[in-house]
């Protein structure tokens, strides 16, 4: 008899794997936040962040913390040291300070982003050596 | 109003404030306000005092929730704590364990 009142999105979909997660626009969180899936964050967030999938800082949203993930897009305020094992993606409006580090790192025109890389990418054949590190002390786009 | 969704493999361990509606379906540790509606669905755990507006459990909640309107816990609900609301139904095959303060 007892029914829940109305299905959310993530529950009509099924989490029969690990299901994401949306931090809102008006939700602020201080503490640490590890999640197996994607986490999309709109609202706030301060502390630290594990997550295995993608984390999505959206427009608008803020995160200040370390960040340790599978992979990283941002559209909004970053600060704190990132290690990802993917890609980190800083799209335009971000704002990130911090020292970066992944596979692959791209800077859309517009985002604003002061700190170090540290990322691998493969040379070509002609300069030899497979890994290398790149420092840019201040990137602006 | 957005909403948050706290997904089945996420956990949070800190203070969670929230002005949009929350729905919990991983673990929640420390304290959860909400100024909006909360459901905690089923499978989803709050170790933490609450306060919120409606609220919805057909999970577990270990803390003292207030509620600035009704609670509701749902068959397979479980519940140790205090609940302050203005109403409450406890559906059949929910589990309770604390005091009732309806302000009577």
């Amino acid at each position: 008899m007892a029914q829940t009142r109305s299905p959310s999105p993530a529950s009509r979909h099924g989490a029969a794997h690990a299901s994401p997660a949306v931090i809102g626009a008006g939700t602020r969180i201080r503490g640490r936040l590890t999640g197996d899936g994607d986490v999309t964050i709109l609202g706030h967030l301060e502390g630290g962040v594990q997550v295995r999938g993608e984390l999505f800082i959206g427009e608008g949203g803020r995160v200040v913390s370390d960040v340790d993930a599978g992979a990283l897009r941002v559209a909004g305020v970053l600060e704190g040291d990132v290690s990802v094992t993917g890609d980190i993606a800083m799209l335009a409006g971000a704002r990130v300070r911090g020292d970066l580090h992944g596979a692959h790192v791209s800077l859309e025109e517009g985002a604003d982003f002061e700190g170090r890389l540290d990322c691998e990418f493969d040379l070509p054949s002609e300069l030899g050596t497979a890994a290398t590190t790149t420092h840019a002390r201040s990137a602006r786009r | 109003m957005a909403s948050t969704v706290i997904g089945a493999g996420i956990t949070i361990e800190g203070e969670v404030s929230a002005d949009d509606e929350i729905v919990v379906q991983g673990t929640i540790r420390g304290k959860l306000e909400a100024r909006e509606g909360v459901t905690v669905e089923a499978g989803g755990v709050v170790e933490a005092d609450i306060v919120s507006g409606p609220l919805t459990v057909a999970g577990s909640i270990t803390g003292n929730i207030t509620s600035s309107d009704r609670v509701d816990l749902q068959s397979g609900a479980r519940v140790v704590g205090n609940v302050k609301a203005t109403r409450i139904t406890i559906a059949d095959g929910a589990q309770f364990k604390g005091n009732v303060d309806m302000d009577v």
